[in-house]
């Protein structure tokens, strides 16, 4: 099948046309040598082509670790913030990722849709990339793309297939076209993921291993520290926060990550803890993530990045119940 | 309905009045600033949002008023509550909802209904009260147990004992224990709610039962209710979780998979049995 090739060196002057659909961020390296999602001014100077994974993932562009929803004031009450989203190009997502986003596109645009993420998502123009898998991925599919990718970039000898998933795609492609070539190159072959297909059994089965000796050795080490959840391109949880100003006349409402592996989670007022020890926090971690809360029950929400696997300080993988459960079953 | 946005702008109200109940419980009644009725189901329930504090979430604590009236009975707990019991009458709030499902009132009509509240959770049950009242000859009896920690913190006690009077209501109060002042409490027993239900027998298939109160209440309280013959598909909680979002999506609340704020919070006792945590 004949497709669209973009050679290795016209990167550079492709990375330039997309800056007409809003300011360039993709995968880069602080000084201080994290991986991280930010700014590329210097075209090609900079962007990771070949990183392995964010710390942080591209959900901080969606629901921005704090954000304003409400503002007060005593003659207009409360008002919905206004102002326009910034229009962003996210240069290299991985599948993963992308898969990330099109579980909060289901979370925060679903029945109960939320106006302040629909305007941060439309400004955004997804552009993909395919990815080699390391020991800590499993996703369902490294190389293709998902079906939320405005464009998608897939790595091959020289360059890069590209392919589009959306119709925004297809009329940027036409824009691009000067700078791709037609070739005939076959897209490498699909990838297997064997834990992909454990965790959708167990979304759909809804199983929860209660009798693992793994949650007491997991709440046993854990520390708490939430590093999993901040980390995880679909946790998505809120606290939401309001700060009165001195002169008692204005007043801001905030949305902020919040984080089920923390104790105050589960409180409520007056002091009670529905979630009081650590291993019933994992239980809510684990529902939520393989076996899905409310309308989105069912559909897991673990997209195989491995982010939480590699940062957890005291090595907790959550993986290992599925493991587990298939000596249970041999 | 369809369903509530996630971030949407609370309704403008203001305090009209505020009657102290107890040294730490007011009831306040709101005027929404529009003037329209506030229509929602006993065991529903709103946020409140204090300006300057946040929100927190209350079930109304009488029935939908054709003027735009509201009253939330509300303890001085937290952050919000705080600044709420600061508030003065004209002070601006305002309120999101109606949020949750409320009881299932139509289900109670022929039975044998009984009202469980435990201290502060007679506040949505006596929304449920009063509906029940107004549409007394739908259901067969009404009974309301009700138990607070002493008799200072008891409350609306001289409402129910008068509409106890007029004869549509059975009412039994009772106290986990007198006060240091040792005055006598008449028509009041002495002792954890669940004592007010021993020997009681009710038929399965023409009883239903509504509980509303602090977490321990329900673990104490639904084996007696299940001897006494109240089938668990008929026992009706409302349950509190820290809902912040209330529409089901800040994931605060969850029950197993189910969400308190947007499933619940009244909840069948038989739906929940088997969930881990959810009493």
């Amino acid at each position: 099948m004949e497709q669209h090739f973009l050679a290795d060196n016209a990167l550079g002057q492709f990375l330039d046309c997309l800056t007409q659909y809003g300011a360039l961020h993709g995968p880069t390296r602080t000084s201080d040598g994290v991986d991280v999602f930010g700014p590329i001014q210097a075209g090609i100077e900079g962007l990771l082509l070949d990183y392995r994974r964010t710390l942080i993932p591209p959900k901080k562009y969606l629901i921005p670790p704090r954000q304003t929803i409400l503002n007060y004031a005593t003659a207009t009450g409360y008002t919905l913030p206004t102002g326009p989203a910034p229009q962003l190009v996210l240069f290299g997502v991985h599948p993963c990722d992308l898969q990330g986003i099109d579980y909060l596109d289901r979370v925060f645009m679903g029945d109960r849709p939320d106006q302040l993420y629909r305007r941060y998502r439309d400004a955004i123009t997804l552009v993909g990339l395919s990815c080699e898998p390391d020991a800590f991925c499993f996703c369902a599919s490294p190389v293709k793309a998902p079906h939320n990718a405005d464009l998608f970039l897939q790595r091959i000898e020289h360059g890069f297939l590209v392919s589009t998933e959306t119709s925004k795609g297809k009329r940027m492609l036409a824009g691009l076209e000067p700078l791709l070539t037609k070739t005939e190159a076959a897209p490498p072959p699909p990838v297997e993921s064997r834990m992909m297909s454990r965790l959708n059994d167990v979304a759909v089965t809804g199983r929860t291993f209660p009798d693992s000796p793994l949650w007491e050795s997991f709440a046993a080490r854990c520390l708490s520290c939430g590093a999993c959840s901040v980390c995880c391109p679909t946790c998505y949880c809120f606290d939401v926060l309001e700060n009165g100003a001195l002169d008692e006349m204005t007043a801001d409402r905030l949305r902020e990550w919040d984080n089920c592996l923390f104790r105050a989670h589960g409180e409520v007022a007056g002091g009670h803890n529905f979630r009081p020890t650590r291993r019933e926090r994992f239980h809510y971690r684990y529902l939520h993530k393989y076996l899905g809360f409310g309308a989105l029950a069912g559909v897991p929400a673990c997209v195989g990045c491995g982010r939480c696997r590699e940062v957890c300080p005291v090595a907790i993988d959550l993986t290992e119940l599925f493991a587990e459960g298939d000596d249970v079953c041999a | 309905m369809s369903a509530p946005e996630l971030n949407s702008v609370p309704i403008p109200a203001r305090i009209q009045t505020i009657r102290q109940l107890t040294a730490d419980t007011s009831l306040f009644r709101l005027q929404l600033d529009d003037d329209k009725a506030f229509p929602f189901i006993p065991g529903q329930f709103i946020q409140l949002s204090v300006p300057g504090g946040g929100e927190v979430p209350i079930s109304p604590a009488d029935l939908p008023a054709e003027d735009g009236t509201m009253e939330l009975c509300v303890r001085r707990f937290g952050h919000v509550t705080s600044l709420l019991h600061q508030s003065r009458v004209g002070d601006r709030l305002g309120i999101r909802g109606p949020l949750g499902n409320g009881f299932p009132v139509d289900e109670m009509a022929g039975k044998d209904v009984l009202l469980l509240a435990g201290g502060l959770g007679i506040a949505p049950l006596r929304s449920l009260l009063f509906h029940l009242l107004r549409h007394r000859s739908d259901i067969r009896s009404l009974t309301l147990m009700y138990g607070a920690r002493e008799p200072a913190v008891m409350l609306f006690k001289d409402e129910l004992l008068d509409l106890a009077a007029t004869g549509s209501l059975r009412l039994l109060l009772t106290v986990d224990f007198l006060s240091d002042t040792g005055q006598e409490e008449p028509a009041c027993n002495v002792g954890l709610l669940p004592t007010l239900l021993k020997g009681v027998r009710l038929e399965s298939s023409l009883s239903c039962a509504a509980v509303c109160g602090p977490p321990a209440l329900y673990r104490c309280t639904i084996d007696e209710l299940l001897q006494a013959g109240v089938a668990g598909d008929d026992i009706y909680l409302s349950l509190e979780r820290r809902m912040k979002c209330g529409v089901g999506i800040c994931c605060h609340c969850a029950i197993g998979q189910l969400f308190c704020c947007c499933d619940g919070p009244v909840f069948r006792y038989r739906d929940i049995k088997d969930i881990p945590g959810a009493l």
